[in-house]
C-alpha cells in the first residue's frame, strides 16, 4: 500500500473520478434498487422466518442456516434485517410525505396570499426553527408517548419549517413566470393555477430536495427507535433490532453491530445519490492545487 | 452595532414568545386530567370533590390563557416547577445533569469545529490526491453513519477489544473521551462539507483566478480572501451545529450512560415527567436561540454592511 502516500497514485485518483459524478449516482442507485427489491420481497427472500425464536442458538456464530448469526432469542438476524427493510424505509417514506403534506400547503399559502397571512405563518416557521431539532421531536414523542406513529409526527413537526420556506421561495418564483400572471388576469380560479401552472414548476425540484432529505430522516428516525423512542419490540425495525440487542453487546458485539451496517449502507445509498446528483448540476470549475 | 443589536433583540423576542408558549402548550394539553393521572399512580382513592379542591388549589381550574401567564410570570422567577416522579424541584435536577451535557457539547463543539476546517480545506483546495480523496470519501461515510453506531463501533474497539475504557463505569474527565470523539466525527463531518462546498464556490470567482495570476502566495490566497468570505455563512452554520449537537448528546448520554439533561430527558419521557420534558425542550430551546443571536451578532460585528434579511437567522 506504498502508494497511498504518493500524491500521484494512479489507483485512488482513478477511483477519484469515478467517485465523482455519474458513478456516485449510479452506485448510490444500485444499493437503493436493492434496497427497495428487499422492501418490496423481503419476506420471500429471507432464509428463515423473522420472528421464529430458536433458543437452542441464541447469539450464535454465522452459520449456513443463520448467515449472519442469531440474536438473544435466536431469531436469524439476516431475516429480520431483510423484512425490516419495508418497515424502516417505510418510515423514512412516510414521514417525507408528512412533512410535505405540512409544509406544501403552508408554503404555498404562505407565498401566493403574502401580507399578514405569510408574516404569521413564517413566524410559526421560525418559533419551531427555533429548538434543536432532535430535542423538539423528543418533547413530541414525549407528549404523544412512545411508539413509532408519535416518532414519525415528533420528526415531521421539527422537521417541515425548512421545507415550507423552499417551498414559498420556489413558489415566489414560479407565480412570477409571464404566463402565471396571464392566467390570472384571464381569470382562472386561484386553485387552478396552483394546480395547472404551478405545482408542475414546483413539484420536481421539492421532490428531488426531499429524496435528499430521506438521508438525514432515515438516520433520525433509527436514533429515535434506538432509543426506545420509535419502533417498538418485536418489530423487525433496523434502529429497534440495535436497541434489543444492546444488553448482549458485550457479549456479542456483532449483533448490535450489523443492524447499523444496514442502516449505513441505506444511509449512504441515498447520500451518494445526493452527491451524484449535485455534483452533475455542478457547472463551476474551482481552482485547485 | 448598538442599533443592530437592539433590532434583533426585538425581533428575537416574539419567537422567544411563541416558544414559551409551544412549551407551555406540551403540559396543559396533555391528554387526560394530570390530577387524576397523579391521583391513580399514587394509588390513593380519591373523591371527586378532592380532585375538585386539588384541581383549584394547583390553579388548575383556571382557563388555560390565564394559566400560561401565571406559569409565564413563574418561569421568570425560574420555578420550573416539580417533577411529579422524583418530587424535587426541576431546576434542582437541571443543576445536577447539567454541567456534563454543557462540557460534552463545548469539547464535541470546539473540537468538531477545528477538524471540519481542516477537513473541508483539505477537501476543497487540494489537487484530486489520494489524500484529499480519501478523506473525502471518509466524510461521505460519516455523515452516513448514525451516531450511536459509531458510539457502538467505538466501544467495541477500544472497550471491549483494546480495554483501554471500562465499558460500564463512566463518571471521571478520562470517561468524557469517547463520547467526545463520537459527537465530534459526526459532527465535523457534516460541517466540513459545507467548508469544502463555500471554498469551492469562492474558488470559482474571477477574484482568485486574478490572485492567482498574480502571483499571491497560496496561504495569502486562502487568509485574505477565501477564508474572509467563507465566514459569515459558516458562523450561521456553527450555530445550528451546535443546535444539532445539544440534541445529539441526547444518544451519546444514553450509550455512554452518562447523566446528563439528555438522559433526565429519556427519563422524563419514561415517566410521563412533564414538568421536566417541558424545562428541558424550553432550556435547549433558549440556549440554542442565544446561540444564533451570537452567531448574528458576530456576523454584524465582522461585516457591518451583510444585509440581514428578516429570515437571515438561518
Amino acid at each position: 500500500m506504498a502508494y497511498v502516500d504518493s500524491a500521484k497514485s494512479i489507483p485512488l485518483s482513478r477511483a477519484t473520478s469515478l467517485f465523482r459524478g455519474k458513478t456516485t449516482f449510479l452506485l448510490g442507485s444500485l444499493f437503493l434498487s436493492c434496497f427497495i427489491i428487499l422492501a418490496i420481497g423481503g419476506e420471500a427472500f429471507a432464509p428463515n422466518p423473522p420472528n421464529q425464536i430458536d433458543l437452542l442458538h441464541r447469539l450464535s456464530a454465522p452459520s449456513l442456516t443463520y448467515p449472519l448469526g442469531t440474536d438473544h432469542l435466536g431469531r436469524c438476524i439476516l431475516s429480520r434485517l431483510m423484512t425490516g427493510t419495508a418497515l424502516s424505509l417505510g418510515t423514512a417514506l412516510t414521514t417525507a410525505g408528512l412533512i410535505l403534506a405540512i409544509a406544501l400547503p403552508v408554503g404555498l399559502l404562505s407565498a401566493l396570499c403574502k401580507g399578514w397571512v405569510d408574516a404569521v405563518l413564517m413566524r410559526i416557521a421560525d418559533i419551531f426553527l427555533a429548538f434543536p431539532m432532535l430535542v423538539f421531536a423528543l418533547a413530541i414523542i414525549g407528549y404523544l408517548g412512545a411508539s413509532l406513529t408519535s416518532a414519525v409526527i415528533g420528526v415531521a413537526l421539527a422537521w417541515w419549517p425548512g421545507l415550507a420556506r423552499l417551498v414559498r421561495t420556489l413558489t415566489l418564483e414560479a407565480a412570477s413566470k409571464e404566463y402565471v400572471l396571464a392566467s390570472r388576469q384571464c381569470g382562472q380560479k386561484p386553485l387552478n393555477i396552483i394546480a395547472k401552472h404551478i405545482l408542475p414548476q414546483i413539484l420536481p425540484p421539492l421532490l428531488v430536495v426531499l429524496s435528499l432529505e430521506m438521508a438525514g430522516l432515515l438516520l433520525v428516525l433509527s436514533s429515535l427507535s434506538f432509543l426506545g423512542l420509535g419502533a417498538q419490540p418485536p418489530a423487525a425495525e433496523w434502529g429497534a433490532m440495535l436497541n434489543e440487542a444492546r444488553p448482549f453487546f458485550a457479549e456479542r458485539p456483532s449483533v448490535v453491530l450489523a443492524p447499523g451496517i444496514v442502516i449505513i449502507l441505506a444511509v449512504l445509498s441515498f447520500n451518494l445519490v445526493g452527491e451524484g446528483i449535485r455534483f452533475q448540476l455542478d457547472k463551476r470549475k474551482p481552482y485547485r492545487w | 452595532m448598538k442599533q443592530f443589536v437592539f433590532k434583533r433583540t426585538l425581533s428575537g423576542i416574539p419567537t422567544l414568545f411563541g416558544m414559551t408558549l409551544i412549551g407551555f402548550l406540551i403540559i396543559g394539553l396533555t391528554p387526560g386530567d394530570p390530577i387524576e393521572m397523579e391521583l391513580r399512580r399514587l394509588g390513593v382513592s380519591f373523591t371527586a370533590e378532592q380532585v375538585e379542591a386539588l384541581r383549584v388549589e394547583y390553579g388548575l381550574d383556571k382557563p388555560l390563557i390565564q394559566r400560561y401567564f401565571i406559569w409565564l410570570l413563574d418561569l421568570f422567577r425560574l420555578d420550573l416547577g416539580t417533577s411529579i416522579a422524583s418530587g424535587r424541584p426541576v431546576l434542582e435536577l437541571f443543576k445536577e445533569h447539567l454541567p456534563i451535557t454543557a462540557t460534552l457539547s463545548v469539547l464535541a463543539f470546539v473540537s468538531s469545529l477545528a477538524l471540519s476546517l481542516v477537513l473541508g480545506t483539505v477537501t476543497a483546495v487540494s489537487q484530486r490526491t489520494s489524500v484529499s480523496t480519501s478523506l473525502y470519501v471518509l466524510t461521505m461515510f460519516l455523515v452516513s453513519v448514525p451516531s450511536f453506531w459509531l458510539a457502538l463501533f467505538l466501544l467495541a474497539v477500544f472497550a471491549l477489544g483494546l480495554g483501554w475504557f471500562n465499558l460500564l463505569q463512566f463518571g471521571n474527565a478520562q470517561d468524557l473521551i469517547l463520547p467526545v470523539i463520537t459527537l465530534t466525527l459526526g459532527n465535523a463531518a457534516v460541517m466540513s462539507r459545507l467548508v469544502r462546498e463555500r471554498i469551492i464556490a469562492v474558488m470559482s470567482e474571477d477574484y482568485i483566478r486574478l490572485a492567482i495570476t498574480k502571483g499571491l502566495s497560496r496561504r495569502a490566497i486562502l487568509g485574505r480572501h477565501v477564508f474572509k468570505s467563507i465566514l459569515p455563512p459558516l458562523i450561521t452554520n456553527w450555530a445550528i451545529s451546535f443546535g444539532s449537537l445539544l440534541g445529539g448528546s441526547v444518544i451519546i448520554e444514553n450509550i455512554f450512560n452518562l447523566p446528563g439533561l439528555g438522559q433526565l430527558a429519556l427519563q422524563a419521557i419514561a415517566e410521563r415527567d412533564f414538568a421536566i420534558l417541558q424545562a428541558y425542550l424550553l432550556f435547549m430551546g433558549l440556549v440554542f436561540f442565544l446561540a444564533n443571536f451570537a452567531a448574528d451578532l458576530t456576523n454584524h460585528w465582522l461585516m457591518p454592511q451583510l444585509k440581514e434579511d428578516d429570515h437571515g437567522v438561518r
